[in-house]
């Protein structure tokens, strides 16, 4: 029996996957479809300070190899959601994972501290890189001061796992990955949705009702692949990777570009038992080579090799 | 493209209205929703046209293929004790409405339907409904058969008055079936499309505004917190069928 455990921060999980944030109900909704005691944590729609009404519709697109989104952080606020929603998160036979988003510093620690507090929560996901809502134009993602004056905040306010969703939409990912791991951050999640739009050339109108909306699916994974991999050798907390995995090959292609656990998103909504098929095969795959636990083989990608094609002088 | 399959527990508890998502057999992402077309005995079917990748993938299946549904979804038609059922379809909408009219049949109204398509070629399974003893009364865009023009212009000048329409089709046609309804007074469940993604409440990506004075459905915000004169629905959750009346349309 090959060990598949996985420790983020101080969460100690049986399984490496997770569920991306919005993609997985609270669990609930597949619970008739699905054994939740097979996934390594759910991760729960983000909640913000205030309730928010969302997006206008429509909210999705199907594109080639993938879809947009743009359902624009529907929630009903904190206060709602923990007289609520929270008590029943203690019936997941799974690791439940608060989600927190925000429009300010003061917003994202106001809510981390809340959400956090409560015993149903095992760790908090910062979400600071929703495409598909404003902040005078960019997310707290987007620049690293910014990220770490929103980590550091919420730090301050939890000692549970903090884990920091990370944008693909920048230059240079890794500078915002130190800035948050810096801050206090005790793992990331890479990465968010890609910012996209579609247009529909009959009424010449953007086929989403909030114009841009956030890529995911198989068309980001290469995306993904590499800023796990860029992020993996800037800083030395662990990383949950995620963006386009429907397949164990998927998956392990992050665990080798230096991902110690992976989110399902968009490939639950072809299959919703990708998580635990991943899970089924990952043992196969580590048993025929005779490895012992997955974490042998994270970030072991072999790229070492020297390009042997060069012309003298060359320093590429 | 009717495939029909194996799935005894399914139609155990499959109703009129529900949906199926059909997990596509490569490649795509995101499954498929289906209404589900007919559920008896031990044997279940979807009804679908080839027209986008994952259809036309569907149509490759072949007899003795297994594949993957997530079913059934949603929360169905009601019929209560309805005596005269207006069974309004357009193009593949009529694959929502064999059970519906099934069970109307069964409670001893007269179900008529009101079928429309784009050309005679596209009106499939019309022997099945007369066969399940419905009046079918057809309506193409090209003329091509039946009446020249829309199918909400039948429902409109129908002379006896149902007490209940039921609706399945396209967006612009189910605001016609609205309207219709409106004027002549008449309570109307629509089916609703959408794109979905998960199916199953999880993503609230499918949702629909409906009046806060009229909402029936379980809606976003919950009635407690202050908002705008619009709530959301999950069509594939609280729906996919919602009175008319509910509708900010």
């Amino acid at each position: 029996m090959v060990d598949l455990s996985v420790t983020i921060g101080k969460l100690k999980l049986p399984y490496p996957t997770f569920t991306g944030s919005g993609c997985y109900g609270s669990g609930e909704e597949f619970a008739p479809f699905v054994d939740l005691a097979r996934i390594g944590a759910v991760v729960l729609k983000s909640v913000t300070r205030l309730p928010r009404l969302g997006n206008p519709t429509p909210r999705l697109v199907h594109t080639p190899a993938g879809m947009l989104n743009a359902i624009g952080l529907q929630n009903p606020g904190i206060e709602w959601y923990l007289d609520h929603d929270v008590r029943k998160f203690a019936e997941r036979p799974c690791a439940v994972v608060g989600s927190v988003a925000g429009f300010s510093v003061d917003d994202y620690a106001y809510t981390c501290e809340k959400l956090a507090a409560r015993d149903e929560i095992a760790a908090i996901e910062l979400n600071i890189s929703c495409p598909n809502v404003a902040h005078e134009g960019e997310t707290f993602a987007c620049d690293p001061n910014l990220t770490a004056k929103v980590v550091r905040a919420a730090r301050a306010t939890t000692d549970k796992t903090l884990i920091v969703k990370l944008s693909p939409n920048v230059t240079d990912i890794a500078s915002i990955a130190r800035e948050a791991e810096s801050a206090g951050a005790d793992a990331l999640a890479v990465i968010n949705t890609v910012r996209g739009m579609a247009i529909d050339v009959e009424t010449w109108k953007p086929r989403l009702g909030n114009v841009t909306g956030g890529l995911s699916g198989p068309a980001i994974r290469p995306i993904a692949v590499l800023a796990v991999y860029e992020v993996a050798r800037a800083v030395t907390i662990p990383i949950v990777g995620q963006g386009g995995i429907e397949t164990t090959t998927d998956a392990l292609e992050f665990f080798l570009a230096g991902a110690s656990a992976i989110s399902i998103g968009t490939g639950n909504f072809t299959d919703p038992r990708v998580p635990m098929r991943i899970v089924d095969e990952l043992e196969a795959y580590l048993e025929k080579r005779n490895i012992p636990r997955l974490q042998n083989i994270i970030g072991k990608a072999n790229v070492g090799f020297a390009n042997p094609y060069q012309f003298e002088g060359d320093e590429g | 493209m009717l495939v029909g399959f194996h799935a005894p527990e399914l139609v155990r508890v499959t109703r009129p209205g529900h949906f199926a998502m059909v997990v596509p057999p490569s490649g795509e992402v995101a499954a498929t929703a289906l209404g589900i077309y007919e559920a008896h005995g031990e044997r279940a079917s979807i009804l679908f046209f080839e027209v986008g990748k994952r259809t036309r993938e569907l149509g490759t299946l072949r007899i003795g293929d297994k594949f993957d549904v997530m079913a059934p979804l949603g929360n169905g038609f009601t019929i209560g004790g309805a005596r005269d059922v207006a069974i309004v379809a357009g193009g593949v909408g009529i694959a929502s409405v064999l059970l519906p009219a099934q069970a109307a049949r069964s409670a001893g109204a007269r179900v008529r339907l009101f079928y429309g398509a784009r050309t005679s070629g596209l009106l499939v399974e019309r022997e099945r409904f007369a066969y399940e003893g419905c009046e079918v009364l057809v309506a193409t865009d090209d003329g091509s058969d039946g009446h020249h023009g829309y199918v909400t212009d039948l429902l409109a000048n129908a002379s006896d008055k149902p007490d209940l329409i039921l609706a399945c089709g396209p967006t612009p046609m189910l605001r016609a079936v609205a309207r219709v309804a409106s004027e002549r007074d008449v309570p109307a469940q629509l089916s609703l499309e959408e794109t979905f993604a998960c199916g199953v409440g999880g993503c609230w990506g499918c949702v629909v505004p409906l009046l806060r004075s009229s909402a029936q459905a379980p809606s976003f915000p919950p009635a407690e917190l202050q908002g705008s004169d619009v709530v959301y629905a999950r069509i594939c959750k609280e729906g996919p069928v919602f009175w008319a009346h509910e509708l900010r349309w």
